[in-house]
């Protein structure tokens, strides 16, 4: 049962780092616009 | 009294925040120097901007009252359903970039009149990190019942699991849920009760009873909670990002005004602002300009587009003495106009600032929010009765039954439920080309039952066409015309090429102004000129005439449309300001219920509102600024997209695409979503009432309530995705 005692934290640190990922793609505006973008290459 | 108590703690607020967000104006600094300013002959300077993030009435009271106190504001005023906000300051003392701070500071968040919503990040940010928070939890929450149902879990292992649960739901239920105590908050200071005061209720029972539970190392509704927190956040994101689309659609189609105009002084030209224009100034406009103020031709001629304010699309043609008003164009032609009149005093303006006051229509509450006040009233009274009657079985059984029935009463089905469908509608309008601002508005479609149709732009395509002429007559004339880029023209040629007439090619074509076009087709000289309203004469060079009828052609999907609005067992109604002669033909042609014609801007909305006065809930779609008034006087006013700037800013929806179908599919999606609202507020609340009954009853448990009530959200989510499924049938 050691295991968790390692896992759990390594667990928890993955998750930090994605929702950290997460903030800075918000943050940077990635979500901003989902709908034009894949539409773009097809207006140039 | 009441008025000093909400005022007292709106400024209270106000100083409390602007330590926290110390000047944060949105957008960066310097936007603002690009948002046009008017200054008025008295000093003082008049902007625009929309406000975003207003919830309730007294937040625009608020809002209005910290503007008002500035230092250097001469007025303020802030619409509650739309949040255009109307300032003037004076310069000297104060600037828009420290006013929009202002408004910053309160929470709220300016922007720029023809600027769409800014996406709202925080929101995002706070839903991101309770979808996280769900899966990581979920991973703990199952050991813990895994461990409960074998029985064999050691207790150390218990203990941990449950502190990283109450880690993992901390940062969720104090920041992600923020908005939710903030809105309960602001709704109990200002007496308006919604929906998020018994979902805040829900929450802080949820935690405050998570933190016990794990301290004493009891049972918790931690996952929930966490669970909770991010499909409500996911709905508002869902919500808010329907709204902004719309948004973003309707100021594309708004036309700019000109802000500059040539002004002539002596024998030189300068170009000036607008605001620089005074009364009494000489103006040059070319061939396709739009007029930038009021004013009489003072010399040359031409033929102007007079759409945006009579609706009609026929050019008027004007000459040396003939009044003119800003926001028409010169279609063909070159004119120098006296000015009589700019910015707030002209004509379009004053109409304009009519229309605004006019569709300030109150924001009714959702069915939701309504009944806010008597679902929290009810699920304390269940809560403290469970307590009661449980009181003789011991202290600790009594509280957790409480408890449990305060969780499972937290509505969070409920609260989705008008959102989720909402938006799903309005996503179903948008794909089928119309644009609707709100929600609310959406929902409002649903329940009309008469359609007003304006005649000019609607029903008709707003462009003339050549209803009858001989194919030679054509040919010669096209020849003629080929080369113009008058509506006449555009008409002529159009109908050669649809008719598959070989072009010729005209010689020698010389146009006049305001008369007609003479040249050489085939060798004969020809002359194509008016013949009086709706017509053009073709003269030979022997003197004989041919006839060329113009009309306004009837948009190809007008008929099958408005068959189909009556068959959904809508009344049609054609209002115009047309002949009746006129009127009744197209009348005739369409299908419609009713005709009503010789109607003048403000008699329309007349006719509208004498219309809902008798019970009915009527929809308007037109374009120009003459259809405004109407617009503005109907339960949903809609804006056909190629129509006037100011109709489309005070309409609740845009046509986008070319044709009157989009009316009709925006009706069955709101029809669609209305339905879905209703079958997922009855599906809540029965399962409220059972829930709070085995709650009472002592049947609930934190598994049983970590399996229900998100199943109870999945549900409502299900019910508001077959929304466009629906549409989708009913359309084809």
């Amino acid at each position: 049962m050691r295991a968790v005692l390692i896992l759990l934290p390594v667990a928890l640190v993955l998750g930090g780092v994605f929702a950290g990922l997460f903030i800075y793609a918000v943050r940077s505006g990635q979500f901003d616009d989902l709908d034009d973008p894949p539409e773009r290459m097809l207006h140039d | 009294m009441a008025a000093e108590i909400i005022l007292g703690a709106g400024l209270e607020r106000y100083y409390a925040e602007r330590k926290a967000f110390p000047a944060r104006p949105e957008p960066a600094d310097g936007a603002w120097d690009l948002v046009p300013v008017e200054t008025s002959p008295d000093g003082t300077a008049t902007a625009r901007l929309v406000v975003d993030g207003l919830r309730c009435a007294s937040c625009v009271w608020v809002t209005e009252e910290v503007l008002s106190r500035t230092p250097g504001v001469r007025a303020a005023t802030v619409s509650y359903a739309t949040g255009r906000t109307t300032l003037r300051w004076e310069p000297e003392r104060t600037d828009l970039a420290t006013l929009a701070g202002r408004i910053a500071a309160l929470g709220y968040r300016p922007r720029a009149l023809g600027e769409g919503p800014s996406p709202d990040h925080d929101l995002m940010t706070r839903a991101g990190l309770a979808a996280v928070a769900t899966v990581a939890i979920m991973g703990t929450s199952e050991a813990l019942y895994a461990g409960q149902w074998f029985g064999s879990m050691d207790p150390a292992f218990a203990a941990l699991f449950r502190w990283v649960s109450l880690a993992l739901a901390t940062p969720v239920a104090l920041w992600s849920a923020a908005p939710f105590f903030r809105g309960a908050w602001n709704g109990l200071r200002h007496r308006v009760l919604h929906m998020d005061l018994p979902i805040a209720l829900g929450i802080a029972v949820l935690y405050v009873h998570g933190v016990v539970a794990t301290v004493t190392a009891g049972e918790g509704y931690l996952d929930s909670l966490v669970m909770l927190v991010a499909l409500l956040l996911g709905g508002r994101m869902l919500e808010a990002r329907g709204r902004r689309r719309a948004a973003e659609a309707a100021t594309a189609l708004v036309a700019t005004i000109p802000r500059t105009a040539r002004r002539s002084v002596g024998d030189r030209l300068e170009t000036v602002p607008v605001g620089d224009l005074r009364p009494g100034d000489l103006i040059d406009v070319g061939a396709g300009e739009e007029l930038a103020a009021d004013g009489m031709v003072a010399e040359g001629s031409g033929q102007v587009r007079m759409a945006l304010v009579t609706g009609e699309a026929e050019p008027v043609p004007v000459e040396p003495g003939s009044r003119i008003v800003a926001g028409t164009v010169l279609l063909d032609g070159a004119l120098t106009i006296r000015v009589s009149a700019v910015g707030e005093a002209t004509v379009v303006h004053a109409m304009a600032l009519q229309l605004h006051a006019a569709a300030d229509r109150a924001l009714e509450p959702t069915a939701a929010d309504r009944i806010a006040p008597w679902f929290t009233g009810l699920t304390i009274l269940a809560a403290a009765l469970t307590l009661a009657f449980r009181w003789e079985a011991g202290i600790a059984g009594a509280v957790s039954c409480a408890v449990a029935v305060l969780v499972v009463a937290c509505p969070c089905a409920l609260a989705l439920s008008h959102p989720l469908a909402a938006a799903a509608a309005l996503g179903a309008a948008a794909r089928r080309g119309l644009l609707v601002r709100s929600g609310a508005a959406m929902l409002d479609l649903a329940t009309v039952d008469v359609v007003a149709l304006d005649k000019t732009g609607t029903v008709t395509a707003g462009e003339l066409t050549v209803s009858s002429a001989d194919d030679a007559v054509l040919r010669v004339a096209a020849g003629l015309e080929r080369y113009s880029n008058h509506p006449v023209a555009h008409a002529i040629v159009g109908e050669a090429s649809a008719r598959n007439i070989a072009l010729s090619r005209g010689s020698d074509v010389r146009e006049r102004v305001g008369v007609g076009v003479s040249g050489l087709v085939d060798g004969l000289r020809w002359e194509l000129r008016s013949s009086g309203p709706g017509e053009v004469k073709l003269v030979g060079e022997g003197g004989d005439e041919h006839l060329i009828r113009l009309g306004d052609a009837l948009r190809a999907d007008a008929v099958a449309t408005v068959g189909r609005l009556k068959a959904l067992g809508l009344r049609t109604v054609l209002l115009t300001g047309d002949h009746e002669e006129i009127a009744r033909r197209i009348a005739g042609d369409i299908g419609v219920d009713e005709v009503v014609a010789r109607l003048d801007p403000a008699a329309k909305g007349e006719w509208v509102r004498a219309a809902r006065g008798r019970g009915h809930r009527v929809l308007f779609a037109g374009d120009g600024l003459n259809d405004g008034p109407a617009i503005a006087a109907a339960d949903v006013g809609i804006a056909m997209g190629t129509g006037a700037a100011s109709s489309v800013l005070v309409a609740d929806g845009v046509v986008s695409s070319n044709g009157l179908a989009p009316l009709l599919a925006g009706i069955r999606a709101a029809r669609a979503g209305a339905a879905a609202v209703r079958a997922n507020q009855a599906f809540s609340l029965a399962y409220n009432v059972l829930a709070v009954t085995a709650a009472a009853a002592g049947w609930v448990n934190p598994l049983v309530a970590a399996v229900l009530m998100p199943l109870s959200s999945v549900a409502v989510i299900w019910g508001a995705s077959r929304v466009e499924a629906k549409v989708r049938r009913d359309v084809t």
